[in-house]
C-alpha cells in the first residue's frame, strides 16, 4: 500500500518535473515581454524528435527521407543536451519570425499570440514532413543508461530508472535556472529587463539580446521537457508537444503569470494531481489539468504565487 | 474546384468566425467557440440518433422540421451553457480569459471523449440526412450565416452594440460612463455561443458523423486565424477570413501534407504583412463611398 503510494507519488513528481520545465519556459518570456510563445508545445515536439535523431534512431517509412539516421547514435546525455540547445535556436527563429516584427511596430499584444500559434502549427507540420506521422520509440541503447538497471527498488517501491533520472534532470534544470536568474549578472540583467525594459536600456542593458536570451532558454526547457518525455514514454507524433504545451499553460496561471517558484510549484502540483487520479477514471485525466486551472482562475486569477494587479486609471 | 461540400464548410467556418468576432467586438479574447460548437453538434447527433420522435428513418432521413428544431436546441443549450460559463470567466481579461476559454474547450473535449453515451473516440455516426445532397445544406447555412450578418449589423445602431464598442475602446472608462459593462459582455459571449452551437448543430447533420475531436484547441486556433485574417474591426472581417480559410487548405490538397505548413505560414505571416486583417476599416469606407458616389462627398477631413 505505502510502496503503491510512493510508487504514484514519485511518479507524479516525474512529470510534475516536465511540466514545471514547460511552465518555466513560458514564464521566462512572459516576464520579459508581457506575452505568451504560444509554440512553446512546438518547441516541445521538436526536442523530443531532435533528441531521438541524435540517439541514432532513424526516420520511418512516411517520412520524407525514409530510413535515415545518424551514423552513429550520441549517449543519452549529450543528445539530450544538444537537443535542448537545437531546440532554444528553434526558439530563436520563432522570436525572430513571429515576436520581433511586430514587436518592432508596437502591435497589439493579441497579435503576436496569433503569430507565436502560427509558428507552432508551421513546425509540427514541417516535422510531420520530415518524420512523418507514426510514432517512434527509442532505441534500446536509451534505456541502458549508463549501465542502470530499467526498474529501481527504493524501500519495497518499483521505480522505473528513466523516471527518477526524468525527475532528477528537470530538477537540476530548474535550480540552475532559478539560481542563474537570482545570482548571475546575466540573470540579474534580464530580470531588469523584465521589471521595466526602457530603464534597463537606460542602463545599458541589451533589451533586445535579453529578450533573444529568454525565447533562446525557453525553447531549450521544452526541448529538454520533450526529449525526457520521449525517451520515457516515446513519441506518438509530432503533436505531442501540443498537450504538454496546452498543460504547461495550465500550470503557468496555476502558478501566477511571471512567478518562477509559481511555475514550479505549479508543475508538482499538476503532476501529482494527476498521478492521484484512480485508473478507471484516467480519460478524465487530461481534464484534470484544466478543471484545476479554471477553479484557480475564478478563484485567485493572479495564481497561486503571482501578484496582483490593480488597473490605473 | 469549389464544390457544394466546400461551399457549405466555407459558410460554416464563415458562422465559426462570427462566433469569435462577437465577443472581440466586445473587446474580449474569447477562444471558446469550438467548445459551444461541439456541445451544439454533440446534441444534435444525439437527438437525432436516439430521439425517435424527431422521425429519423432507418433509410437515414430526417424531417426538415426536426433539423430546423435541433438548430435551435443546440443553440439554445450553447447558450445556455455560455450563461452559467460567462458569469464567471468573464471576470478575467486579456490573457488570462484567453487561457480560460482554451481550458474550456479542453474540459467540454474530454468530456465528450469520455461520457458513456456520446460514443467514446469513434463518436457518434450514421447521423440522419435532412438533405439528400451536400448542395441542400447550402440554403440553411447561407441563412443562419444571413441572419447572423444581420444581428451583427444591427448592433452597431443599438446601445448594446455602442456599449460593446466603448468596453473594447476602454473597459473601465465604459464602466466609469454607467455602461454596464458585465451585461454587455456577457449578451455577447452568449450569442457568440447560440451561433458556435446552432452552427455545430448543422455541421453535424452536414458531416455525417461527429466526435470529440470536432471541438479541440486546434479548431481554437483556426476560428481564431479566420478573425484575424478577415479583421475584427467589421463583422465582414470574420466572414471572408472564414470563407477563405476554410477553402484554403481544400485549394491547396494537391500539395499534399505540405499544405498545413502553408496553412501556419499564413496564420503567422498574416498579422505581420497586414495587422488589421484584409477587411479594412479604410477598405470599408473607400468601399462605402464607392457605392454612394451620386451623393456629395462627405466633408470628413480625416488625416
Amino acid at each position: 500500500m505505502i510502496e503503491t503510494l510512493l510508487q504514484t507519488l514519485l511518479n507524479g513528481a516525474a512529470s510534475g518535473g516536465v511540466y514545471a520545465l514547460v511552465a518555466l519556459g513560458y514564464t521566462l518570456v512572459f516576464s520579459v515581454l508581457g506575452v505568451i510563445n504560444f509554440a512553446q508545445g512546438a518547441l516541445f515536439s521538436v526536442g523530443g524528435y531532435l533528441t531521438f535523431l541524435l540517439m541514432g534512431g532513424t526516420i520511418g517509412v512516411n517520412g520524407a527521407l525514409p530510413g535515415w539516421g545518424l551514423p552513429s547514435g550520441l549517449p543519452f546525455a549529450l543528445a539530450l543536451l544538444l537537443a535542448a540547445g537545437g531546440s532554444g535556436l528553434v526558439g530563436l527563429l520563432v522570436e525572430r519570425v513571429a515576436f520581433a516584427p511586430l514587436r518592432r511596430r508596437n502591435a497589439e499584444p493579441l497579435l503576436a499570440l496569433i503569430t507565436s500559434l502560427g509558428a507552432g502549427v508551421v513546425l509540427v507540420n514541417l516535422l510531420q514532413l520530415l518524420m512523418g506521422a507514426e510514432g517512434y520509440a527509442f532505441p534500446p541503447s536509451a534505456n541502458a543508461l549508463a549501465g542502470l538497471p530499467d526498474v529501481l527498488v527504493i524501500g519495497g517501491a518499483r521505480i522505473r530508472t528513466i523516471q527518477l533520472l526524468l525527475l532528477l534532470i528537470s530538477a537540476a534544470a530548474v535550480v540552475v535556472l532559478s539560481l542563474w536568474l537570482e545570482r548571475s549578472r546575466g540573470g540579474r540583467a534580464l530580470r531588469a529587463v523584465a521589471e521595466d525594459a526602457t530603464t534597463a536600456q537606460l542602463l545599458g542593458i541589451p533589451s533586445s539580446a535579453m529578450v533573444r536570451l529568454a525565447f533562446f532558454l525557453s525553447g531549450a526547457l521544452a526541448g529538454l521537457g520533450g526529449g525526457l518525455i520521449g525517451v520515457s514514454v516515446s513519441l506518438p507524433g509530432p503533436y505531442f508537444g501540443i498537450g504538454y504545451g496546452l498543460k504547461g499553460l495550465a500550470v503557468l496561471v496555476l502558478g501566477g503569470l511571471g512567478s518562477v517558484p509559481g511555475a514550479i510549484a505549479g508543475g508538482l502540483l499538476m503532476g501529482l494531481a494527476e498521478a492521484l487520479v484512480p485508473g478507471e477514471a484516467s480519460g478524465w485525466r487530461d481534464a484534470l489539468a484544466f478543471a484545476i486551472l479554471f477553479a484557480v482562475l475564478l478563484l485567485r486569477p493572479s495564481g497561486l504565487l503571482g501578484r496582483r494587479t490593480v488597473d490605473k486609471v | 474546384m469549389i464544390d457544394n461540400a466546400l461551399l457549405v464548410q466555407m459558410l460554416i467556418g464563415a458562422l465559426l468566425g462570427l462566433s469569435v468576432y462577437l465577443p472581440l467586438a466586445a473587446g474580449q479574447l474569447s477562444l471558446a467557440t469550438p467548445a459551444f460548437y461541439a456541445v451544439g453538434g454533440t446534441l444534435a447527433a444525439l437527438l437525432s440518433t436516439r430521439w425517435s420522435a424527431l422521425g429519423a428513418t432507418p433509410a437515414g432521413t430526417l424531417p426538415l422540421g426536426s433539423f430546423v428544431l435541433e438548430l435551435l436546441l443546440g443553440g439554445l443549450l450553447a447558450g445556455l451553457l455560455a450563461l452559467l460559463v460567462g458569469r464567471l470567466v468573464l471576470r478575467l481579461q486579456g490573457i488570462y480569459l484567453a487561457i480560460a476559454t482554451i481550458a474550456l474547450v479542453e474540459i467540454v473535449r474530454v468530456a465528450i471523449l469520455n461520457l458513456p453515451f456520446t460514443g467514446g473516440a469513434v463518436g457518434i455516426f450514421a447521423i440522419p440526412q435532412p438533405f439528400s445532397t451536400a448542395a441542400g445544406y447550402l440554403l440553411p447555412a447561407l441563412a443562419l450565416l444571413t441572419l447572423a450578418g444581420w444581428v451583427c449589423q444591427r448592433l452597431k445602431g443599438i446601445p448594446l452594440g455602442r456599449a460593446m464598442a466603448a468596453i473594447r475602446d476602454d473597459e473601465l472608462a465604459a464602466r466609469c460612463m454607467g455602461i454596464d459593462t458585465t451585461g454587455a459582455k456577457l449578451t455577447a459571449f452568449v450569442l457568440s455561443a447560440v451561433l458556435a452551437g446552432s452552427t455545430g448543430a448543422l455541421a453535424a447533420h452536414f458531416l455525417n458523423t461527429w466526435n470529440a475531436r470536432q471541438g479541440s484547441f486546434d479548431a481554437s486556433v483556426t476560428t481564431l486565424a479566420f478573425v484575424v485574417l478577415g479583421g475584427s474591426r467589421s463583422w465582414l472581417g470574420p466572414v471572408v477570413g472564414g470563407l477563405l480559410l476554410t477553402a484554403l487548405p481544400e485549394l491547396l490538397r494537391p500539395l499534399g501534407d505540405g499544405r498545413l505548413v502553408l496553412f501556419g505560414l499564413v496564420i503567422l505571416l498574416g498579422p505581420v504583412l497586414a495587422p488589421q486583417g484584409l477587411i479594412t476599416p479604410a477598405l470599408l469606407q473607400r468601399l462605402g463611398r464607392w457605392g454612394e458616389r451620386d451623393q456629395p462627398p462627405a466633408s470628413e477631413s480625416q488625416p
